[in-house]
C-alpha cells in the first residue's frame, strides 16, 4: 500500500462511481470516492465529510478499478480516523480489555479467524473448521475490524495479544475480507487467505458448484487481492459454469450494503435493494455465499435457497 | 515586469506566442475561459429554488468536485451545484433560471476536455443524480433510461438480459444524455453510425422548463436541435435508445507501417460492410494498428475468405520482422524501437486480459479499452483536438494531424473511425461533428498526446489544438469538440449563415441564454 497514491492524484474520472454500492443508492457525487478526494483536493476537511465518509460500505471495489492506483480504501480510512467517532471510547475499552486476556499460543498448523458472524452459529462453524482442517482461533480480532472500521488506532498491545498466538500458524484463514489485508502486513512469513477462496478450493466443495448457482464472493477479501483472485474465480467459472456476483469489470457486488453506523447497530440495516440488484435478471436455481452476512439478505429478497460455501458438503 | 502600453497587443489582437507562434497566425487570441457569472440576483434565485424544495449546495466542498472536467485545464466554479431529481425538478430550476438571468450548466460524466461541462459561475446541474434504467423491453430491442445515465451502467443492466447497446463512447464514464447531444464514436460507428444515431425518442426539459416528449415524429424540431444539439436546446431527463442482442466480439489485429495505408484499408472494409467493427489506434508513425472485429462467426469466416487477403497490414509476428529490418538498417533510431517493444510489453497485454477473453473471444470491449484509455492516456491534462472529414479528404486530414503531433508533442496515439451516416438524419447533423459535405461515411480522427508525466503550459495546449483544428478550416471538415475552449472556430468551420441561423434558433428557445450559454454560442 506504501506505493500508493493519495487523493491528490485523483483525476476524475469517475470508475470509481460504477462499481460504488455508496453511489449507486445515493447517486450523489458526494457519497463517492471520486466526491471525497475532490473535495479535499479544494480545501474541504474531514469533518465537513464526516457524513458521506461513514456511509461508505468499505467494500474496496473501488481499489482496483482506480487507473490512477490510489489507496482509495486507505484514503477513506484516513478520513474516518480523522473523524472523532462517539463509539470511539467503547472500542478503546473493549481493545484493552481484550488486550488484557491474550489467547493462549496457537499450536495447529492452521488457524481460522471466524468473524462474529460465523461464531454466532456454532453448527456451521464447526463444519468449516473440520471442512478445513483447521482450528478456530479464540481471539479472531473482532474488535480490531471494527476499530479499523470506525477509523480508531489499534493500540500495540492488542495487536501483540492478536497476533502473538497464530505466530506458529503457517497459514491463516480469514473471514472477515477487511482484515486479510492487514493480517499479511502484520504477519509477513504466514500464508493468509480469506475463507471464501479456501473453502472453494476444496475439491469437495467446488464439485458441488453447479451451472445453475449464483456464487457471491465476498468483495472486501476479494478486492484486497484482486489481481490474484480475478483468475482464481476465472477458473472456478471455467471449471464449474456457474455465475458470479461479478460486474462487467469483473469487480464484485455487495450483497449487502452497510454504512458505520449499520454495522455498529446504530441503525437498522437495510439490504433489499442491494441483494435484489445481484439477482437482478438471472436465472440461477441456488445461491452459494461465501460470507454468512449475505445469507439472510438474500433470503429476505428471494425465495431461491441460500446455502453458505461449507453447507454444500 | 508590466509592459509599457503601446507594447500591449490591442484588444482582441493576436499577441506574441512564444512556444507556437506560426499556430496563431490569423486567429484572433480567445479568451479561453469565459467570464465568471457576475451572481446578480442569486439570492433571490437560490431563495426561489429553496421554496420549490430543490436542494441547493453551496459548500466548497460540493462546488470544488466540479471545478475543472476531464481535460483538466479549464477551470471554473458554480455559484451552487444541483443534482438532477426528476425532469419536473429540472423544469422548476429552468423556470427559475429563465427569470433571474442564471446561467445553468448540465454535466454527465464531466468528460469534455475544453471546459464545456465546466461552470463558471451560476448553477452545475449533476444529471448523474438521474441514472436509473427505467425498462428494458428485450423484444422491441429498446430500452427507456434516465438521461444522466453512464453507458457502462446502462451496459451491466442490459447484460443482465443478453441485450447491449447499439454503440457508446470507449469510455465507461460518459453519460448517455452528453453522447446524444454531442454524437459519441464506437469502434462500430462504420456500420452503425454515430451514438447519437440510435436515440428513438427522448424527453426534454427545455431552457424554458416545459417537459416535452419528442421523436422523429413527435416534436420532431425539437428532437433535431437537442441530438446533436451541444445541450444548447434543452436537457434530456430521458431517452428510449434501440438495444440489440449482446455478443462477444472476434478481433483480429493489423499492424502498418503507414497511417494512409492503414486508413485506406480501413475505408477499403467499411465501403464493403466488411467488419463488424474497424477503428485505427497509432502507436507511433511507423507501427499503426488497424483493430478489425465482428459479431459471429459467419461474419468472421465471409471476411477471411473475402478480404482478409487484400489487406496490406501484417499480423504480429510479421510486423515484428519488419519492424527488425526496418531498425537494423537505422541503427540510431533504437530508442524508439525500444519505446515500441516497452509499448507492446505494456499495452498488448491489456487487450488480452484473460478475465474478458472466454474462448479467444472478447467479451467486454469497452471495459477492455476504457481501462486501457485511462491506464496508458488518462492524466490530469488530457486534450484530444480532432478532425471530422468525408471519407475523401481523410487521408489528408489525418497526415496533416499527424505532422501537427509530432512538431507538439514526442509521443502521441491518434484514434480513427469511419461513421456510417443515415440520410434520413441529416437534419441533425448540420453544424455538429458530421462534416457537411460527408456522404455515406464521415471519418473521426482523435489526437491524443501522451503527457508521460509532464505538465504543458495551457498556451502551448491551446496552440497544438489550433494547429489542427486550422486543419479542418482548411480542409473544411468538422470537429467533435468544437464548444468551450474550441468555439472560436465555429464561425470559421461552419460560416456566419449556419451559425448565425442557429444563435437564431437558440435565442428563441432560450430567451435568458442560460442552459449551457458559452459552450458554443
Amino acid at each position: 500500500m506504501s506505493n500508493k497514491r493519495a487523493a491528490y492524484d485523483c483525476s476524475g474520472c469517475s470508475l470509481c462511481l460504477l462499481v460504488c454500492p455508496l453511489w449507486r443508492r445515493k447517486r450523489d457525487l458526494q457519497h463517492s470516492p471520486h466526491g471525497w478526494a475532490k473535495a479535499l483536493q479544494h480545501g474541504a476537511t474531514a469533518d465537513e465529510l464526516a457524513l458521506a465518509v461513514q456511509d461508505c460500505t468499505l467494500c474496496r471495489a473501488c481499489d482496483p478499478v482506480c487507473p490512477e492506483q490510489i489507496d482509495v480504501s486507505g484514503m477513506i480510512l484516513k478520513l474516518r480516523g480523522q473523524i472523532r467517532h462517539p463509539q470511539t471510547a467503547v472500542l478503546q475499552e473493549r481493545m484493552a480489555a481484550q488486550a488484557k486476556r491474550p489467547a493462549p499460543a496457537f499450536q495447529a498448523k492452521t488457524a481460522l479467524l471466524a468473524g462474529e458472524t460465523l461464531r454466532a452459529n456454532p453448527a456451521l462453524l464447526k463444519r468449516t473448521a473440520a471442512l478445513l482442517g483447521s482450528v478456530v482461533a479464540d481471539d479472531d480480532g473482532a474488535d480490531i475490524v471494527l476499530a479499523l472500521e470506525v477509523g480508531v488506532v489499534v493500540p500495540s498491545e492488542r495487536l501483540d495479544a492478536l497476533i502473538a498466538p497464530l505466530r506458529r500458524a503457517e497459514k491463516v484463514i480469514v473471514a472477515d475480507g477487511l482484515l486479510l489485508p492487514y493480517l499479511a502486513q502484520w504477519l509477513p512469513d504466514a500464508k493468509i487467505f480469506s475463507l471464501g477462496e479456501t473453502l472453494c478450493s476444496l475439491v469437495s466443495v467446488r464439485n458441488k458448484l453447479c451451472a445453475t448457482d449464483l456464487y457471491v464472493i465476498e468483495p472486501r477479501a476479494y478486492h484486497a487481492d484482486y489481481v490474484r483472485l480475478v483468475k482464481h474465480y476465472d477458473r472456478l467459472r471455467r471449471e464449474r459454469g456457474c455465475e458470479f456476483n461479478l460486474d462487467l469489470q469483473r469487480i464484485a457486488i455487495p450483497a449487502t450494503s452497510r454504512s458505520l453506523p449499520q454495522r455498529l447497530g446504530l441503525i437498522t440495516r437495510d439490504d433489499d435493494e442491494q441483494a435484489r440488484w445481484v439477482l437482478q435478471g438471472r436465472s440461477i436455481t441456488r445461491i452459494v455465499v461465501e460470507n454468512l452476512e449475505d445469507r439472510a439478505a438474500f433470503e429476505k429478497v428471494s425465495d431461491i435457497p441460500v446455502l453458505h460455501l461449507a453447507e454444500l458438503v | 515586469m508590466i509592459p509599457e502600453t503601446s507594447e500591449l497587443p490591442l484588444r482582441g489582437a493576436t499577441g506574441p506566442c512564444h512556444v507556437g507562434p506560426d499556430a496563431l497566425l490569423g486567429i484572433q487570441r480567445q479568451q479561453t475561459n469565459p467570464t465568471r457569472w457576475n451572481g446578480q440576483s442569486w439570492d433571490e434565485f437560490a431563495r426561489v429554488l429553496r421554496d420549490c424544495g430543490i436542494v441547493l449546495r453551496v459548500t466548497k466542498a460540493a462546488c470544488g468536485a466540479f471545478a475543472t472536467d476531464a481535460g483538466g485545464t479549464a477551470y471554473g466554479l458554480p455559484h451552487g451545484v444541483v443534482i438532477a431529481r426528476s425532469a419536473a425538478q429540472i423544469s422548476s430550476l429552468l423556470k427559475a433560471a429563465q427569470q433571474y438571468r442564471v446561467p445553468v450548466t448540465v454535466r454527465g460524466g464531466g468528460l469534455t476536455t475544453e471546459g464545456e461541462s465546466v461552470a463558471f459561475g451560476g448553477v452545475l446541474l449533476d444529471m448523474t443524480g438521474m441514472s436509473r434504467v427505467l425498462q428494458v423491453d428485450s423484444e422491441a430491442a429498446t430500452v427507456r433510461t434516465e438521461g444522466g445515465i453512464f453507458w457502462h451502467s446502462l451496459a451491466e443492466e442490459l447484460r443482465r438480459y443478453g441485450m447491449d447497446y447499439l454503440s457508446a463512447p470507449l469510455n465507461l464514464t460518459s453519460s448517455v444524455g452528453g453522447t446524444l447531444g454531442v454524437g459519441g464514436i464506437d469502434v462500430n460507428s462504420s456500420r452503425l453510425g454515430c451514438s447519437a444515431d440510435q436515440a428513438l425518442a427522448l424527453q426534454v426539459v427545455t431552457p424554458t422548463g416545459e417537459i416535452v416528449e419528442c421523436s422523429d415524429t413527435q416534436n420532431a424540431e425539437l428532437f433535431r436541435r437537442v441530438i446533436l444539439g451541444y445541450g444548447q436546446f434543452g436537457v434530456i431527463a430521458e431517452a428510449t435508445l434501440k438495444i440489440r442482442r449482446y455478443t462477444p466480439l472476434r478481433m483480429h489485429y493489423f499492424y502498418y507501417d503507414s497511417l494512409s495505408t492503414a486508413v485506406e484499408d480501413m475505408q477499403l472494409l467499411n465501403r464493403n460492410d466488411a467488419s463488424d467493427y474497424s477503428g485505427i489506434l497509432t502507436i507511433m508513425d511507423c507501427a499503426v494498428n488497424l483493430l478489425v472485429a465482428f459479431d459471429s462467426d459467419e461474419r468472421e469466416a465471409a471476411f477471411q475468405a473475402n478480404w482478409q487477403k487484400q489487406l496490406r497490414g501484417h499480423g504480429e509476428s510479421g510486423f515484428a520482422l519488419c519492424m527488425l529490418k526496418r531498425y537494423a538498417l537505422r541503427p540510431w533510431k533504437l530508442p524508439e524501437a525500444w519505446f515500441l517493444l516497452q509499448r507492446k510489453r505494456e499495452l498488448f497485454p491489456e487487450f488480452r486480459r484473460s478475465e474478458y477473453m472466454r474462448d479467444g473471444l472478447m467479451h467486454d470491449r469497452s471495459v477492455v479499452f476504457s481501462r486501457a484509455v485511462w491506464k496508458f492516456w488518462g492524466s490530469k491534462q488530457m486534450v484530444i483536438p480532432d478532425l471530422s472529414t468525408s471519407a475523401e479528404k481523410f487521408v489528408e486530414a489525418v497526415e496533416q494531424g499527424n505532422a501537427v503531433c509530432r512538431k507538439f508533442f514526442p509521443r502521441y496515439t491518434l484514434y480513427c473511425v469511419g461513421i456510417r451516416l443515415r440520410p434520413e438524419h441529416k437534419p441533425h447533423y448540420e453544424m455538429s461533428c458530421i462534416p457537411p459535405d460527408a456522404q455515406g461515411w464521415a471519418y473521426g480522427c482523435e489526437f491524443e498526446p501522451m503527457m508521460d508525466g509532464q505538465s504543458y503550459s495551457r498556451d502551448y495546449l491551446q496552440s497544438f489544438k489550433n494547429a489542427i483544428y486550422d486543419i479542418g478550416v482548411d480542409l473544411g471538415g468538422s470537429y467533435y469538440r468544437f464548444g468551450g475552449m474550441m468555439k472560436g472556430y465555429i464561425r470559421r468551420v461552419f460560416g456566419d449563415e449556419v451559425v448565425d441561423r442557429h444563435l437564431a434558433m437558440k435565442r428563441e428557445a432560450d430567451p435568458a441564454m442560460i442552459l449551457n450559454r458559452d459552450v458554443i454560442f
